[in-house]
């Protein structure tokens, strides 16, 4: 039985997209689809999460994560607290686990977490006490799970299935834990041609493995596909002997109209965003008729607030069985 | 050894196993004081102070052990002579090599003999101090190495702590060769490495740990060869984890390099994939490789050409107590040693002959010891094993002080019944 998963099968923890099922994967989708209408209301807030205690327990900074999820928290009606913690450099585990049974012992229901080290929302799940639910905000390379939901919804609305579609997915790949989760919920959402493109240096060993190809040449990886994955580059990247400059980059692998051209002419162009503009992607494609990078901005905050309510869900299930 | 008045042993009816002294069949063993002074025969006017009936069980050399962290001095709260000696008198050990990561390093004679004064008020197991290569084990400066060898250091690493430059290897191997000390290195290429966590492969892009490429073991090693070669020392491999790595040593020793190796047993068991789920306990140095590699060097053990050690790093739970790559590298090997050595055998994974010499003859002999066999005249250190019986540990039935051990409630094969070691029992159920 997956740690994600309570006895009946439904979600109560959101760690990663991998292992989920197609069923789970859609009904998430089907959920945050239902609350993108109460998101046009003058009044946006709905219920579902009243006189519950949502934590955002961030140890890696990112405001717009983190203001996404205190969004969706509120439109739940739950009350929210934000907890910006520095890292320590030194007996980092101690810390974690400190503060873990710091914030246990003030009754929260439920932890949003981001964390430098791959597997840190896995590790605060199997460590949490039962009832509380953890939604993964981004784990070090391995995932980020409700970053790539998001992008599967935008995904759907636009091309309304994913069996036939073609999705590349462009740029560092080897840092990005959104790539991850992006190629695990496409297979499983029956997406057959899923492409990685990028420098080899920032391509994982054996990405073969996750049921994806790989390419080092944009014009050949773009070849016909309906979706169009940029991700950000992260500056520190041009050290560390893994990229020549951003020029070079930039000629390579950067989204310019010229290389969207190689696409399906109805392709989407998406980007998780912050956007380097000239660095991954050139300003006019990004603002042009097939981006739908602000699509993807107005996404997150339905899908969190369905993620949240499905682990919610889930948690009181397994509470009312405790009951019993 | 604690001081003990006269002390006959018989033990009766054992199957006595040695392949190297090609022993493998039922016969009593007759001790007095410290050596065997008779097998299958007793010697004339022989009277026993105590009788051992050994029917139904094996009987081996007592094991020796190329790598086990202790703890002392300095690190008591991660094990101390007394817990983990024990442990390893448990397994059947009677000999273990201690790495010298104590507190302060073992880079001084008279840490050397604190740790062999411990070990002998402790009385478990013979402990053979590994000293360090360089002062400190901060590769830079040369030890006192023939001090170090003259206060009792069965050999000298630096393990996998890494050297400034290869000149500091050059320049420690050369001195090391003049005076016929044995050097352990483990390689890896800490560039290569590039502050990676496991096996880089399918299960760390998965998983989205940083990878440590194989090359940064074979890269390192081919340089250890080169200047093995180059200044003749004797250099032991220790806890070699590829498969490309052994095809070197082999092709190396067919050079005729006085190069020897040996694999953790845990390297044995586990590969990359069992690092899924983010389980700490996988998180090890160095780390455990593709089930390709696990296979080459299960074949490698059985064939003879190599060693078997624990790599016993005991810590405390809190070590583990975190996401993987914040976790202390390590698991705790040595109450469970014998244990999952002979689930290998029952598995039909190594035969009893090769497990057997991997942890007795071929350790004896890259150590250059005059111990791992059961023979007339030398020491008596043996283990009495049930290999009928299975048994499982938990939690509180660890003598190690390390609870991270891996194989906690399971059912693992053959029972060590008594531990005799330099003619004393040191353990017995």
């Amino acid at each position: 039985m997956s740690i994600q998963l309570n006895e009946e099968g439904r979600l109560k923890h959101f760690l990663t997209t991998e292992g989920l099922s197609r069923d789970i994967l859609t009904e998430i989708l089907d959920t945050a689809n239902s609350f993108i209408s109460t998101q046009e209301r003058s009044v946006k807030t709905v219920p579902l999460l009243r006189g519950k205690t949502v934590v955002n327990l961030f140890f890696e900074n990112s405001t717009r994560t983190r203001s996404t999820f205190e969004l969706a928290a509120k439109r739940l009606s739950a009350n929210i607290l934000n907890l910006d913690i520095a890292r320590s450099a030194t007996s980092k585990g101690e810390t974690l686990m400190d503060t873990l049974w710091n914030l246990e012992s003030m009754y929260s229901d439920m932890f949003i977490v981001r964390h430098s080290d791959s597997g840190a929302a896995h590790f605060i799940a199997e460590h949490i006490t039962p009832n509380v639910a953890v939604i993964n905000a981004g784990d070090g390379r391995h995932a980020h799970p409700t970053q790539a939901m998001l992008d599967m919804l935008t995904i759907r609305r636009e091309k309304n299935n994913f069996e036939n579609l073609s999705v590349a997915i462009v740029g560092d790949i080897l840092h990005s834990r959104v790539a991850r989760s992006q190629i695990y919920a496409l297979k499983t959402l029956g997406c057959n041609d899923v492409r990685v493109i990028g420098p080899n240096t920032l391509i994982p060993k054996d990405i073969e493995s996750l049921g994806v190809r790989a390419f080092n040449n944009m014009q050949q990886g773009l070849k016909g596909v309906d979706v169009i994955i940029m991700l950000r580059l992260q500056k520190e990247r041009m050290q560390n002997a893994l990229l020549p400059s951003e020029s070079e980059y930039y000629r390579l692998f950067g989204l310019d109209t010229h290389k969207l051209a190689m696409a399906n002419s109805d392709a989407i162009v998406m980007h998780p965003g912050p956007i380097n503009r000239g660095v991954e992607i050139e300003s006019a494609v990004a603002d042009g008729s097939q981006s739908v990078i602000l699509k993807q901005v107005s996404n997150g905050i339905p899908m969190r607030m369905a993620i949240m309510a499905m682990a919610m869900g889930g948690q009181n299930q397994d509470r009312q069985e405790q009951a019993k | 050894m604690k001081i003990m008045p006269q002390n006959n042993i018989i033990i009766k009816n054992g199957h006595v196993f040695d392949p190297s002294q090609k022993l493998d069949g039922v016969m009593d063993i007759y001790i007095e004081n410290d050596r065997i002074v008779a097998l299958a025969k007793a010697p004339q006017g022989f009277v026993a102070s105590e009788t051992i009936d050994a029917s139904d069980k094996m009987i081996f050399p007592g094991f020796i052990d190329l790598n086990a962290f202790i703890g002392e001095p300095g690190r008591t709260h991660r094990g101390n002579m007394q817990t983990e000696t024990l442990a390893a008198a448990r397994s059947g050990f009677t000999s273990i090599c201690s790495t010298p990561d104590s507190k302060p390093v073992v880079d001084s004679a008279a840490v050397a003999s604190l740790i062999q004064d411990k070990a002998r008020d402790a009385g478990y197991c013979q402990v053979l101090p590994i000293g360090a290569l360089t002062a400190n084990l901060e590769g830079e400066q040369l030890s006192n190495m023939s001090s170090l060898k003259d206060a009792g250091c069965i050999a000298l690493g630096n393990l996998e702590y890494t050297f400034k430059d290869s000149h500091v290897i050059k320049q420690c191997y050369h001195y090391a060769a003049g005076f016929d000390i044995t050097v352990m290195v483990t390689p890896l290429d800490v560039a290569l490495a590039n502050e990676g966590y496991m096996h880089e492969g399918p299960t760390s892009t998965q998983l989205g740990l940083a990878g440590i490429p194989e090359s940064a073991e074979t890269a390192s090693l081919a340089q250890h060869l080169i200047l093995c070669e180059e200044t003749g020392v004797k250099l032991h491999i220790s806890r070699i984890t590829s498969k490309r790595a052994l095809e070197m040593i082999l092709t190396a020793q067919e050079r005729g390099l006085p190069v020897t190796c040996d694999v953790a047993l845990g390297n044995l068991i586990f590969t990359d994939e069992d690092c899924k789920g983010y389980n700490s306990l996988m998180h090890v140095t160095p780390c455990y490789r593709s089930s390709k590699d696990r296979q080459a060097l299960l074949d490698a053990v059985n064939a003879g050409h190599i060693a078997i050690c624990s790599n016993h790093k005991p810590h405390d739970l809190a070590a583990k107590m975190a996401p993987f790559s914040a976790t202390l590298s390590g698991i705790s090997v040595l109450d469970s040693f014998s244990g999952v050595l002979f689930d290998l055998v029952k598995q039909n994974k190594l035969t009893l002959k090769a497990a057997i010499q991997a942890v007795s003859s071929a350790p004896a002999a890259i150590l250059g010891l005059g111990q791992g066999s059961i023979e007339v005249e030398k020491s008596a250190s043996l283990c009495i094993v049930d290999l009928d019986q299975s048994i499982t540990l938990t939690a509180k039935d660890l003598a190690s002080k390390g609870n991270n051990n891996p194989w906690l409630n399971k059912a693992l094969s053959g029972k060590v019944v008594c531990t005799i070691n330099q003619g004393h029992i040191v353990y017995q159920v």
